[in-house]
């Protein structure tokens, strides 16, 4: 397959001559693409609408679109998760900025490595790539390696380390080396007495940019989003990320709704009802809500990127 | 021998560089490899993985014998598969024609960044939104429907609850490559059907889809290793890990994620797992081998 350039001056043509003609079956086709955007995104603004509804409200009428009362309490029930909310946000953070940036490094270092054409160990190291993509442990086995031969238990370790090298990640990066930067012009940093670190670093690397923005997104929201490794890994508070406390709050919902013993103190604490719909919906807002801001802005890379990527390994 | 070696000695600032994720691939991906082979044993943890007794094929006669939970983990696993990659397919690519054909770019492009939205909300957080919308008494569907529907202890509505929101959160995101694919073909070959009297149906059955097949070969190929493994989010977390939905929702990566935080049946799970793996294995050869010998482009190896 060959590379795919997304910016085609053909293509601008295309639209410009494609404005003239808007047919009854332009209107159909915009009315279908408009009908499946509203099946992707009310969800998500039902979301942004019941956190800020009434509590009692959604109790007694339910979930909606365009509800009766509107209230800030929900917000407000956020921070009363306070410290926890904040040690779990500086978690997620964590574990998401030194991933993204160490697994960029480290990635990019390895796809230059590969995609050098007199290097002869390239193609092993290649292959040694390859193979977890066809087989590997599986959780299990993942699971009783980390925890009793390494004695990884409740370590962020765990949370960064898994996501941090991914097989298909360093294929683009390699691809956009090998496709979009001359060779002549690392050979030629080479000639002039540059070292291969520091052709790497000056030269390869900030050509990299629009490669490694696009891989960077990505795996900023695999960390972001990642509950797995956290459910199966970390027991301490301390060490809790987002995503386990969004757990952690439906699993003692569950536990509240299922039990009849709880102290009718509590209960009244909790206004006799337990803060399940606008609250975490509030919730949920928080934890979501970081990545709706910064995509947009990411977009054209991520996209580019895919592009870029989808050529066979 | 000699030469390679000088080569790599020659080459030693690359050896240094690949290093960092050369450790990480050998101590993530590899070394776990090795605790396949608890599938073949007893498995103690506090004798550990090569301590444990042998059983043979113990583990596995076991598997066989307890015919319902693995059988329905199986089917489970590959009949979603089947169902979301077939339906997934036709979406992606019905979505990116959709748009490539829109007259109106500005919208199409706004449009396109909403859709893609969903792919980004973790299911921890999905399935809050999916309560939103199935619980019995505050649920939205529910209520538009003035029913009472219990969702949550009815296992037969979840293949299509989950197909729904399987389609919601990937859609948008599996339509940009098929996007950047349409984006790239020669204007001329449209214009030239134009003046050969062919319309718009026609341009898009012998032209657009015609130059999306390589991408969704390579696109299945890449699928069909996962087989046996499924989105444990959309099947742990949506389904709010519901025991009494586990003979439409529960996958094998969702047991083994079960008996993990259980800690229990280790033995039993390494051999459901063990199968996991090699089946996975040998599906991704096999379908190479074929793509290869079909279409040598869209090889992956």
């Amino acid at each position: 397959m060959s590379t795919i350039t997304a910016k085609n001056p053909a293509h601008k043509m295309k639209i410009s001559t494609g404005r003239k003609k808007i047919g009854p079956g332009q209107i159909i086709l915009l009315l279908c693409v408009l009908l499946f955007t509203v099946f992707c995104f009310a969800p998500v603004l039902l979301v942004f609408i019941s956190a800020f509804t009434d509590e009692m409200w959604i109790n007694q009428n339910g979930f909606s679109f365009l509800p009766g009362k509107w209230s800030m309490d929900g917000m407000n029930s956020v921070l009363r998760y306070g410290s926890q909310l904040l040690t779990s946000y500086g978690i997620t953070i964590l574990i998401t900025v030194v991933g993204t940036f160490g697994g960029l490094l480290v990635m990019s270092m390895y796809a230059y490595s590969i995609s050098r054409p007199h290097f002869k160990l390239a193609r092993f190291l290649s292959i040694f790539l390859l193979i977890p993509m066809l087989f590997n442990g599986g959780q299990l086995a993942g699971y009783v390696v980390f925890t009793s031969w390494y004695g990884l238990k409740d370590s962020l370790l765990l949370l960064i380390l898994p996501l941090m090298v991914t097989t298909m990640n360093v294929i683009i990066l390699r691809t956009y080396i090998a496709n979009s930067i001359p060779g002549e012009l690392m050979e030629a940093a080479t000639i002039d007495g540059a070292g291969d670190y520091r052709t790497f670093f000056q030269i390869t690397l900030p050509l990299l940019k629009p490669s490694l923005a696009a891989v960077g997104f990505m795996m900023a929201t695999a960390y972001w989003n990642d509950w797995q490794n956290a459910l199966i890994y970390i027991t301490t508070n301390s060490k809790k990320p987002l995503q386990l406390l969004l757990i952690n709050i439906q699993k003692s919902i569950e536990f509240l709704l299922n039990n009849n013993n709880v102290p009718a103190a509590a209960r009244a604490a909790m206004g006799d009802t337990i803060p399940q719909y606008s609250s975490t919906m509030a919730t949920v807002i928080v934890v979501i809500g970081p990545i709706m801001v910064i995509y947009p802005f990411f977009q054209k890379y991520f996209i580019k990127g895919l592009t870029v990527g989808s050529v066979k390994g | 021998m000699k030469d390679f070696f000088s080569n790599t000695w020659k080459h030693r600032a690359h050896v240094v560089m690949a290093l960092p994720a050369f450790l990480i691939l050998l101590f993530i991906m590899y070394v776990p490899m090795s605790g396949l082979i608890m599938a073949f044993k007893n498995f103690d943890y506090s004798k550990g993985i090569f301590g444990s007794d042998w059983v043979g094929l113990g583990n596995f006669e076991f598997l066989i014998k307890s015919k319902d939970t693995f059988l329905s983990m199986t089917r489970n696993t590959v009949l979603y598969y089947l169902l979301f990659t077939v339906v997934g397919t036709v979406l992606n690519v019905t979505i990116a024609i959709c748009i490539d054909q829109l007259a109106f770019k500005k919208m199409g492009k706004t449009m396109q960044t909403l859709m893609i939205i969903p792919v980004f909300i973790s299911y921890a957080a999905v399935q809050f939104i999916v309560f939103a919308f199935i619980d019995s008494r505050t649920g939205l569907i529910n209520h538009l429907l003035g029913t009472r529907t219990r969702f949550y202890s009815s296992a037969g509505y979840w293949p299509w609850i989950l197909l729904i929101v399987k389609i919601w959160k990937d859609t948008g995101y599996g339509s940009v490559l098929y996007m950047s694919v349409l984006a790239g073909i020669d204007t001329a070959l449209y214009e030239a059907a134009d003046i050969d009297g062919a319309n718009k149906w026609q341009q898009i059955r012998h032209i657009t889809i015609p130059s999306l097949i390589p991408m969704i070969t390579v696109m299945l190929l890449l699928s069909v290793g996962n087989v046996m493994r499924s989105d444990t989010g959309l099947f742990y977390q949506v389904t709010r890990n519901n025991g009494a939905l586990y003979s439409t929702t529960q996958v094998i990566d969702s047991y083994v994620l079960n008996q993990i935080l259980h800690s229990s049946n280790f033995g039993y799970t390494a051999a459901a797992s063990f199968f996991q793996s090699v089946v996975g294995l040998l599906l991704m050869l096999l379908a190479n081998f074929t793509v290869r010998r079909i279409e040598p482009e869209g090889a992956l190896f």
